[in-house]
């Protein structure tokens, strides 16, 4: 069986569904007999989840709005001159 | 005999003994690469590797399936000298001259006819190769190791062919003449396709090895940063992955001839060139990982003589294209011309064994039917590179509707083009859409949302006043994100922020050790409400250093892909791919004592 070095090499690839499938077979072995790893793949798959649900750092709709009416404010001004 | 000089390199030098035993004497091609002994080393490598060794299919065979694709080639050299070494296995020279007249009519059977056949459509007409094809051999009872053999081998000759003529090696004996009834294969019919599935890394079977505890792959790692496809798609057969490995790593990895960077030109425009889809996806990466931004890397695999290179660069990718495309036509004048611009000798050698091995490479990555590490470059995707014509084989000529193609792909195509005529509405409704997008990336950067806004408009007025700089090579989101990282960029050095972007190589070997190992709640977003859930990842995700924090922002909130990331940002995709490894680790370092099993409300 691979060791966990090994499997943290494959670990991003695996994370994004992008290894082969003899890859994925060797560290699911691994994940199935090493605890470790298992709460690593799963907090992290976790942690990923979070974030991209969170919707952090979204602009407020009234800001962006500032946004695009002061930047074609200017940029009409310019044109008009 | 040679193009170039001959320097004595004693008679220790450990490659002329191979050569000596393989055919008596040291042949002109090994004699005309003295000035730089690595490359002798490297061609003795994958000889010694591929042709050699009897693992799978029998010397004897290998040599016939080499002279038969050299003969399709036109290489009268290899022709000549392996010819010889057929003799001198004992292959009688009637069946050597049936062999060149036509090798379906020289008493091989009707598999190893099927087996050179294939070497023959992946030598002349790789892209077409089908994943079927392979399947047919194997019905013959051709093995995946038999395979493989084989198509390295038709590599091997690719390797030669480009050798020989870039040196304007001369034949070590009498050079045999070939018959005009043996020409290369006819145009395939059936249409080239895509493979199709993604289950495996290429047409064979391949076996799981660590990066980190099999030899052949540390070698790599330590001169691609990643373990490409191409490898992988080998592991079955260790011998010749480690031949193979140790040839590419040690042409391309010496940087006290040519630099690295001209060598990766070499190969993006020779892979371009060749179609191969596969090798300029990898090489436009490498590039961006040698500070080459995706723009010139784009523009430099679709037409290196617009690009803004020196004119002596260009005259050197001139060469590498012509000894790949019209071996047959070089001339002592070709080399002279190189001269002129002050190359030297040694630099003219790298120059050819570095095409040499890209077309090795091209052909083994065609024959074996290797899946992308990567999306390649729009315009070099593998179902619009087969349109061009395998004669008029690219750079110049399509440049236009390359553009034209990432054009169609970019649903702003549109409007920007309204923009560019000023029309401010259509401006307008670009801001709008991207506002968002811009926004992230400055305040992945900067960290500070008010400084954020600010500088959203910066970057809009500033992508106004430069649209008509905007080409269309890439898509109009991708150049405003550019414009956004700039940005900040600018902004971080005015308020002297030493927090670094930009990092060299190696970072990725930096491990990070996860230190919390306590499981989670089986659903952790129920734990706390959304308000409080995006405060505590926006806390923590504007603690992590910059240069993983924007990674991250981009892929796993703005949902760009891997490839998008890296294009936006200038960086290779390995390098996206451990930053936003760490970025994620660190993350979910930081929110482990909120989302644990044991962690409750009262534990926060």
């Amino acid at each position: 069986m691979i060791t966990c070095d090994e499997f943290m090499a494959e670990f991003g690839d695996y994370l994004s569904g992008r290894v082969s499938p003899e890859v994925r077979e060797q560290l699911e072995l691994h994940l199935s007999q090493c605890r470790t790893c298992q709460v690593l793949y799963d907090s992290t798959r976790k942690t990923i989840k979070i974030v991209t649900d969170s919707c952090s750092f979204d602009l407020p709709q009234a800001v962006s709005e500032q946004i695009v009416d002061k930047v074609m404010a200017k940029l009409r001004r310019a044109q008009g001159q | 005999m040679s193009y170039l000089s001959e320097v004595d390199l004693g008679e220790d030098f450990s490659p002329f003994a191979f050569y000596r035993d393989r055919f008596e004497r040291v042949p002109n091609i090994v004699r005309a690469q003295t000035v730089l002994p690595r490359a002798i080393e490297a061609q003795a490598i994958l000889e010694a590797g591929l042709l050699q060794a009897e693992k799978t299919l029998p010397r004897e065979l290998k040599e016939l399936l080499l002279v038969t694709v050299a003969a399709s080639r036109g290489d009268v050299y290899t022709v000549t000298l392996h010819g010889k070494l057929l003799s001198n296995l004992g292959v009688s020279e009637l069946a050597i001259e049936e062999l060149l007249k036509d090798y379906r009519q020289a008493g091989l059977s009707a598999t190893q006819v099927a087996l050179f056949d294939y070497c023959l459509k992946v030598s002349h007409w790789g892209p077409w190769v089908q994943a079927a094809d392979v399947e047919s051999l194997r019905q013959c009872g051709f093995d995946d190791d038999s395979i493989q053999e084989a198509v390295l081998v038709a590599g091997l000759e690719s390797y030669l062919c480009t050798l020989n003529a870039g040196l304007g090696v001369e034949p070590d004996f009498e050079p045999r003449s070939l018959p005009a009834t043996q020409t290369a294969p006819p145009p395939p019919r059936i249409p080239p396709s895509n493979h199709g599935s993604r289950e495996k890394v290429s047409f064979l079977d391949s076996v799981y090895r660590s990066p980190k505890t099999f030899e052949p792959f540390e070698l790599i790692l330590s001169s691609h940063g990643f373990i490409p496809n191409y490898f992988r798609a080998q592991t079955a057969r260790p011998d010749l992955l480690k031949a193979e490995a140790e040839a590419i790593v040690g042409v391309l990895h010496p940087e006290d001839v040519l630099s690295r960077r001209m060598k990766e030109y070499i190969l993006l425009v020779v892979s371009a060139a060749n179609l191969n889809s596969y090798c300029v996806a990898v090489h436009c990466n490498l590039l961006r990982g040698l500070g080459i931004t995706p723009e010139e890397g784009d523009q430099i695999a679709l037409d290196y003589r617009e690009a803004n290179l020196p004119e002596s660069e260009r005259a050197m990718l001139d060469f590498s294209l012509r000894i790949t495309q019209r071996p047959r036509e070089i001339h002592r004048d070709d080399v002279d011309r190189l001269r002129t611009f002050g190359f030297s000798e040694v630099q003219i050698l790298e120059c050819v064994v570095t095409t040499a091995l890209n077309n090795f490479a091209n052909t083994v990555q065609m024959g074996l039917g290797i899946e992308p590490d990567f999306d390649p470059p729009r315009a070099f995707e593998k179902k619009k590179m087969h349109r061009v014509p395998a004669e008029s084989r690219p750079t110049g000529e399509d440049t236009g509707a390359s553009i034209a193609a990432v054009a169609a792909e970019d649903s702003d195509a549109a409007l920007v083009a309204e923009a560019q005529r000023g029309n401010l509405d259509a401006f307008e409704a670009l801001v709008r859409s991207h506002t968002r997008r811009v926004y992230r990336t400055l305040m992945a950067i900067l960290g500070q949302p008010e400084e954020a806004q600010d500088a959203s408009q910066d970057v809009f007025l500033s992508a106004f006043k430069n649209l008509g700089g905007f080409q269309g090579r890439s898509k109009f989101s991708t150049w405003l994100v550019s414009i956004a990282r700039n940005t900040a960029i600018q902004r971080l050095r005015d308020r002297k922020s030493l927090e670094s972007l930009d990092e060299g190589a190696g970072e990725a070997d930096e491990e990070f050790r996860p230190r919390q190992v306590r499981d989670w709640q089986d659903d952790p977003e129920q734990m706390y409400s959304t308000v409080e859930t995006r405060e505590l990842v926006e806390k923590s995700i504007l603690q992590l250093p910059a240069k993983y924090r924007v990674v991250l922002m981009l892929r796993d909130l703005e949902q760009l892909s891997i490839e998008e990331v890296a294009l936006n940002l200038g960086l290779s995709s390995p390098a996206v791919k451990a930053r936003l490894l760490r970025g994620r680790l660190m993350l979910r370092e930081a929110l482990t004592p909120h989302f644990a099993a044991s962690a409750g409300r009262a534990a926060r």
